[in-house]
């Protein structure tokens, strides 16, 4: 899904690959990248299931406007993770409902 | 533009596309909205109090139009008759650690 | 509270320019913005823009980000990054968050450059994972560099639609199909040509009916839909996607205008703030400018955030009302030009039957994305001459003219405005160094020579996407509707500075194709 290199923006600049957790599970990212963007790069596409009707949930607008894409980041719920940027050992987690378990 | 409270919009009727998520943050569905405009919310204000469309973490920024559109088709006017819900601060979702933490203040 | 002569809300085309502008007079200027990057969506823009020099046509949106931002960060404007504005109140009051904590500010003039936020569209399915706004698949893989799908479903035929579809394709995802519940397509007609010559389908007049999957998108199904926009049974088709974009307009984001107190208009598509023709809203010194103000081009919000900023400054003194009238005479008719033909803010949707030179506005065009070839010779800028020439298929009157100050030997002509169609004029005599091919924003300039001996002619077409073919690579010619026509062999490929990332492809094919192949693709395996 990395976009390594692109017919307009060139070759992809070298970035530090950091480890981060998704549901417990080790993956690699790029740090400062959007958690999102490394979730999706590593086929993740749900993010939450929702508090009423438990539906899965994804990144929908991508800007930080939709809200949509909320995670558990470091045990705190209803982080935009599209805005996000990756850190080294960040422990994102899916979201159930308004994250009632990470409390 | 207020609507006329005292004319008969009739009942609420099902329709097919009833169960259809319209604002996603409160899970809030097309018949839900329908009904409570012929439950007698008769803008987006009291449709939104009555049901939390558009109070969701995202704060109507995808919903808005959504509900604006279904509440003016139940009532039989255009959208543009209906005002939007207020808009206040915060414009984006903060939690309240933040808002009450201002610079400057003792 | 802190006090700046001009604060202005958002850093993207329009609230850069307007900031840049005020600091040029001399004011002190400060630019929130909630992203971390500045730029607004200038940085997602790859593609080359319309418009004229003044307008920085020609040039690909990422790289007039760069250049703004570098001349307002030149000017000693201050951008505050992350900070997104929570609250704008009465007497131009500003409160921002940074980090974990708010902060006041006061701007003695106010520049709201919010830009705006998509349209949504709801079917059954629409909140699953893989559904998403076009802006979230251009964030996704413009900036991110993350595809956002392998096989992807746009809905709206507009400019952003067909944009974002095409840079889709540039970031090598399948585009499944374009479809619109419009009988026509909304965007620029050469945006659709270049789709439509890679093979991807149009259905107009068909909606979404449903999104596929339980977890995920696996799947949409569209119909045709009928008079009243119901969906007509039996029309359904389904395609195997991962990805649905929704493109279907956008709003102008007016939350903080609003709860200043400013006063607003619904225009029939949407909440506008009331502006005199400076920017300035029912409140004093508080400007609103670019896509909050009404939906246009990035190259219109740039210039609105000039006026806007000029006026500022204006009003605070720093520059005397005869220097600001020299000013705004210049903007105003550089926005004027911007603002021509026949996508114009006035006539968005009423897409006239004919030029303005009383030429045909291909049905073809309008119902399928690309010119039938039977309609290609009527245009000024086809025009058939011996030995190689430009074959320029422009046929709306949208306002772009870097075609012809592409051209050393002055072949191509606009005149009368920069909407006027490109003209060929064959007696300059075309060298065919192919810098118009690559200078035309749309994509829709080719060379052709129809006899290069021994019955073949040779086809020169813009080309963006990787790889890049090598010379003597066997491929086949593709039609205008991406049919393909004939084997075709790849015997130019040319890059240089001046094109700007546009590779040069010049393919060989049978001289019955000059024509008619416009795009090439590696042989397909059979």
């Amino acid at each position: 899904m990395r976009l390594t290199n692109h017919p307009i923006l060139g070759e992809a600049e070298a970035r530090r690959e950091v480890t981060f957790t998704f549901d417990g599970r080790a993956m690699t990212g790029f740090e400062g990248e959007p958690v999102a963007a490394a979730l999706k790069a590593a086929g993740v596409v749900v993010h939450r299931y929702t508090k009423k009707n438990r539906s899965p949930r994804g990144v929908f607008c991508a800007i930080g406007r939709c809200t949509d894409c909320v995670m558990t980041v470091n045990g705190r719920p209803n982080v935009r993770t599209c805005v996000t940027p990756l850190e080294d050992g960040m422990a994102v987690a899916t979201q159930y409902g308004a994250g009632e378990e990470a409390k | 533009m207020s609507v006329d409270r005292t004319r008969d919009f009739g009942g609420y009727v099902p329709a097919a596309d009833d169960e259809l998520v319209i604002c996603r943050c409160e899970e809030v569905t097309k018949g839900e909205i329908r009904r409570a405009v012929r439950d007698g919310m008769f803008n987006v204000h009291e449709v939104r109090r009555f049901l939390r469309c558009g109070m969701g973490l995202c704060q109507g920024q995808t919903c808005a139009r959504l509900v604006r559109a279904v509440v003016a088709r139940e009532l039989g006017v255009p959208p543009s008759a209906l005002a939007e819900a207020t808009g206040r601060a915060p414009a984006r979702p903060t939690e309240m650690y933040v808002f009450a933490n201002e610079e400057g203040l003792a | 509270m802190t006090r700046y002569d001009v604060i202005v809300v958002g850093a993207g085309p329009a609230g850069l320019s307007a900031a840049a502008e005020a600091a040029a007079a001399g004011a002190r200027v400060a630019v929130f913005d909630e992203n971390a990057k500045p730029g607004g969506q200038l940085f997602k823009q790859i593609h080359k823009f319309f418009g004229a020099k003044e307008h920085k046509a020609k040039i690909r949106g990422v790289n007039i980000g760069a250049e703004l931002l570098a001349e307002a960060e030149g000017l000693g404007v201050t951008v505050f990054l992350n900070a997104p504005v929570m609250g704008l109140y009465k007497d131009r009051e500003v409160l921002v968050r940074h980090a974990d904590a708010v902060r006041r500010y006061k701007g003695d003039a106010v520049v709201v450059a919010t830009g705006a936020s998509e349209n949504m569209l709801t079917f059954p399915g629409w909140t699953l994972p893989g559904v998403t706004g076009a802006g979230a698949a251009q964030t996704m893989m413009n900036i991110n560099r993350v595809k956002p799908g392998h096989r992807v479903l746009m809905l709206g035929s507009g400019n952003v639609g067909l944009v974002v579809g095409f840079q889709l394709l540039q970031a090598g995802c399948e585009l499944a199909a374009v479809v619109d519940a419009a009988p026509r397509v909304g965007g620029y007609g050469v945006h659709a040509a270049k789709l439509a010559r890679t093979g991807v389908p149009f259905y107009l007049s068909h909606t979404v009916v449903r999104a596929e999957g339980t977890d995920r998108v696996t799947g949409v199904v569209v119909g045709q839909v009928d008079d009243t926009w119901n969906v007509i049974p039996g029309t359904e088709k389904r395609f195997d996607v991962d990805t649905i974009c929704i493109a279907v307009g956008l709003s102008s984001s007016t939350q903080l205008l609003k709860m200043a107190g400013c006063a607003l208009r619904d225009d029939g598509a949407g909440w506008l703030p009331v502006c005199a023709d400076d920017g300035e809203t029912s409140m004093a010194r508080v400007y609103a400018a670019g896509d909050v103000s009404g939906i246009e081009e990035a190259s219109s919000a740039m210039i609105e955030g000039r006026i806007a900023g000029a006026a500022a400054v204006r009003k605070l003194g720093f520059v005397t009302e005869e220097a600001l009238a020299v000013r705004m005479a210049e903007l105003e008719s550089a926005l004027e030009s911007l603002r021509g033909g026949m996508f114009a803010p006035g006539r968005r949707g009423k897409i006239p039957d004919k030029t303005d030179e009383g030429l045909p506005i291909s049905a073809s065009l309008l119902s399928r994305g690309y010119l039938d070839d039977a309609e290609v010779d009527q245009y000024p800028g086809v025009k058939k001459t011996a030995g190689i020439r430009p074959v320029i298929e422009c046929t709306q009157n949208i306002p772009c003219n870097p075609c012809r100050d592409a051209c050393p030997k002055g072949c191509i002509k606009v005149e009368g405005g920069i909407v006027s169609l490109p003209v060929y004029d064959e007696k300059a005599g075309c060298a065919g160094c192919g810098l118009c091919v690559a200078a035309c924003s749309g994509q829709s300039i080719f060379l052709v020579d129809d006899d290069t001996g021994g019955g073949a002619a040779e086809v020169t077409i813009p080309y963006e996407f990787l790889p890049l073919p090598g010379e003597g690579e066997r491929g086949v010619a593709l039609s205008r509707s991406g049919a393909a026509l004939c084997p075709a062999e790849v015997v130019g490929v040319k890059q240089s500075p001046a094109y700007d990332k546009t590779a040069l492809v010049t393919f060989r094919v049978p001289q019955e194709f000059a024509m008619k192949a416009r795009f090439w693709r590696k042989e397909a395996v059979v």
